[in-house]
């Protein structure tokens, strides 16, 4: 008999490299370059808000899990990711508060109240933010968003918000201006470069795939001209403005958030797209990214519930059936 | 080229091709131990029973085991010699299962070979199959199914495909690589055989193109043969899956629940097929296999071997282990067993071991699923993974059967990409188990 006594378990006996952390990591170095650009933009403050968010994100994760009496996870840097992503959709006039205020609300109400990474139903970030919106809109907007490179040349902090523009950003702000960020949002959304950016580091590192982001834009875009017409500049201009973009590539690929098959996650991504053409079309907020993602959030369990990938041999008498000599 | 391929799939160990670079360029060296322990389990199905005993004195290829059941198979001394037990040991599986040791004489003194039946080319249809019967033939590429059962089917049904596996998807395994080189025309003739026996008009030889040199002379064999072909597949895993094998050769799907032969295919190795042509024409039974010895030891090779060589005597001829060993996969990483020590056999479908030190031999923690849906874009079925493992947590069988488990086919590749590292594979084949055993349990009642 041997007395050798080896390990014993299941097979699969190799698995890839990737771990939640690595994914979470790839992440956050997506969303450096918008953060870069942000503090190019607003100042050396988009740079403290970051470091305020991320820092109560994870620190809340930690205490709730250490209440709870709960394995600690901030390891994962998940709670970090959301911290980010709070901050990048707060205005550079954000007071500290806020940030922790919002932070509280991603990870105690929207994470881990409901089981925590992979449970939670809606995007955390985008949680925080649509309760910092609702509670002080005054701060969330308006004289918030006004982006110093910009002053003097537009009249930023008499318009209510950035996208209440309308014509009068088409006079003034060149598409080119749109595209670099010399405009008036929050932290994160106002270079489309940095977005951009950020989105082919995903891809490259197959963190997400194209097709939710693509779809978003390209859909809000033809519901915008469905809705009330234009030419191709004004869809260019309705896909380039506001928080599509950033919401499109960051906030809609959440994992935890967005349908498992490839299906639902078109269905998820027209949602998107239709919703937020319809608030802004028709509603009275100018602003519809957050809240369209946040619907689609709540109808993704029942997309994954339904709408099901095709099954290896589900097809009716088939038998014989050969489609490839 | 356009190199056919199927949704979904993995590619372990890509880095290290495979691990197949340690012993595909090794020629299968012949090694005869000096005992050889044969389990009565070699195939699937109920086992054969004994019908020498110790003291006997048994020729190679004579009968030691006498097939039990529909699904039964004769089994047949490996080497010349003496038997010196006849007892239960513990093999791979769950349970003790009665094994034949023969002490080998070196001889290899044969038995009567079987009667002349004629050739690949003449021999009777009916006459092939019982052949393959007698010869104890099962699929050698890991199911072990018995080949003759998978040959007798129905009279209102046809095979008008065979395919013949060389996929070899599996990590680090060559040993079908090593076959298809050094018996290529033994595994065309044996094609032939089961084509005739089937009356198939068609013949497919699928192996992958990280094998270019096995495919070349595959094609060159296959010339001149009408009907034969040889199939070139993208390397991923689990291409040499039979649902997927038979999709990328011929387009169809086996429909769901059903088997191969309910589109018009039968699949089965390339090594199985060399020995039908070795039991058609010379008469012999299936007694030996090509097995893969590497990982972990200090001369990786492929080794010829009488069915019923233990491992150590490979592992020791091999060199003995390269380090400290912390797990010893029987077969390749992705869907092997591991094997608690090294005392068991080889048996009739085992294509080698995999000797893994420390590093590799990683324990995983299982962590929270992030539903990123790598599983799910994975499967080759096109199951959704990750709900099916949220009802195999809950111990709710009926939603893991209305979520198609059932339709799983435990290649694995759902655990090998899951980040958070859960344990899906073997979730499923858990439950799979549970469902089927609470079927028959209810149809007895």
């Amino acid at each position: 008999m041997s007395d050798l006594n080896f390990n014993v378990s299941t097979a699969p006996h190799v698995r890839t490299n990737e771990t939640t952390t690595s994914i979470m990591r790839h992440v956050l170095i997506a969303l450096a370059p918008a953060l870069l650009a942000g503090t190019y933009f607003f100042g050396f403050r988009s740079l403290i808000i970051a470091a305020i968010c991320v820092a109560s994100c994870v620190l809340f994760e930690f205490l709730y899990e250490k209440i709870m009496k709960r394995p600690v996870t901030i390891g994962d840097l998940s709670a970090a990711v959301t911290g980010l992503l709070l901050a990048l959709t707060l205005p550079v006039t954000a007071p500290w508060w806020m940030c922790v205020i919002g932070s509280a609300v991603a990870i105690l109400l929207a994470k881990q109240l409901f089981g925590g990474i992979g449970d939670n139903f809606l995007n955390p970030a985008l949680t925080a933010r649509a309760v910092l919106l609702a509670s002080w809109p005054v701060r969330m907007s308006g004289a918030a968003f006004v982006n110093p490179s910009i002053l003097g040349r537009v009249d930023a902090v008499s318009t209510a918000t950035p996208l209440a523009y309308g014509a009068k950003l088409a006079e003034d702000t060149s598409m080119l201006d749109l595209f670099i960020g010399r405009i008036p949002g929050t932290i994160g959304e106002v270079c489309k470069i940095a977005i951009l950016l950020g989105f082919v580091y995903l891809l490259v590192t197959h963190v997400i795939s194209w097709h939710v982001p693509v779809i978003i834009v390209l859909s809000t875009g033809l519901f915008t001209w469905l809705f009330s017409g234009g030419g191709i500049e004004t869809q260019l201009i309705a896909m380039l403005q506001g928080g599509i973009l950033f919401g499109a590539v960051f906030m809609a690929t959440d994992y935890s958030t967005c349908p498992m098959t490839a299906m639902g996650q078109v269905i998820f991504a027209l949602g998107i797209g239709l919703l937020t053409a319809v608030i802004r079309c028709f509603a009275g907020y100018p602003e519809g990214v957050t809240y369209a993602i946040l619907f689609m959030n709540i109808v993704t369990p029942l997309l994954d519930k339904y709408i099901k990938p095709g099954i290896y041999g589900d097809t009716k008498d088939k038998k014989g059936g050969e489609k490839v000599a | 080229m356009f190199k056919r391929s199927f949704k979904g799939g993995v590619h372990p160990l890509s880095r290290t091709h495979e691990g197949k670079q340690l012993t595909r360029n090794k020629a299968s060296q012949v090694f005869s131990p000096e005992y050889v322990c044969i389990p009565m389990n070699l195939h699937l199905g109920a086992p054969s029973e004994p019908c020498v005993k110790k003291g006997d004195i048994v020729k190679l290829g004579q009968l030691i085991g006498t097939p039990v059941g529909f699904l039964g198979l004769p089994i047949h001394a490996s080497v010349s010699g003496e038997v010196v037990d006849v007892s239960e040991k513990q093999q791979l599986g769950p349970k003790k299962v009665m094994c034949v040791t023969i002490k080998n004489d070196g001889l290899d003194t044969p038995e009567e070979p079987m009667p002349a039946i004629g050739t690949c080319e003449t021999a009777e249809p009916k006459a092939i199959v019982e052949r393959i019967k007698q010869a104890g033939i099962c699929g050698m590429g890991g199911a072990a199914f018995p080949l003759h059962v998978k040959l007798t089917i129905q009279d209102e049904k046809h095979a008008d495909t065979i395919i013949l596996n060389g996929a070899e998807c599996e990590t680090h395994l060559t040993s079908d690589f090593r076959t298809i080189l050094e018996r290529t025309d033994d595994i065309v003739h044996g094609l032939v055989a089961i084509m005739r026996a089937m009356n198939s008009e068609r013949g497919i030889i699928a192996i992958e193109d990280n094998k270019p040199e096995a495919i070349e002379a595959m094609k060159k064999a296959a010339a001149g043969h009408a009907g034969v072909s040889v199939c070139e597949l993208k390397t991923k895993y689990p291409q040499g899956s039979e649902k997927q094998l038979i999709t990328v050769t011929t387009g169809r799907e086996v429909p769901r629940g059903k088997l191969p032969i309910d589109c018009g295919v039968i699949v089965t190795n390339v090594a199985t097929a060399a020995a039908v042509k070795s039991a058609i024409e010379d008469g012999l039974p299936l007694t030996h296999r090509v097995t893969t010895v590497t990982g972990r030891v200090k001369t990786p090779c492929n080794l010829l071997v009488p069915i019923g060589t233990v491992v150590k005597d490979m592992i020791e001829f091999a060199g003995g282990y390269d380090g400290e060993i912390a797990k010893l996969v029987a077969g390749g990483m992705m869907t092997g067993p591991a094997a608690p020590n090294d005392d068991f056999s080889v048996t009739k479908a085992m294509g080698g071991i995999v000797a893994l030190n420390k590093k590799e031999a990683i324990s995983y923690e299982e962590k929270p699923c992030i539903r990123c849906a790598r599983c799910v874009s994975v499967c080759p079925i096109g199951l959704n993974p990750a709900r099916i493992k949220q009802y195999c947590d809950a111990n709710d069988m009926a939603g893991a059967k209305e979520n198609n488990v059932m339709d799983c086919i435990v290649c694995g590749c759902c655990s090998f990409t899951c980040p958070a590292n859960r344990f899906l594979t073997a979730s499923f084949k858990n439950m799979k188990d549970r469902i089927t055993l609470a079927s028959r349990l209810g149809g007895k009642k």
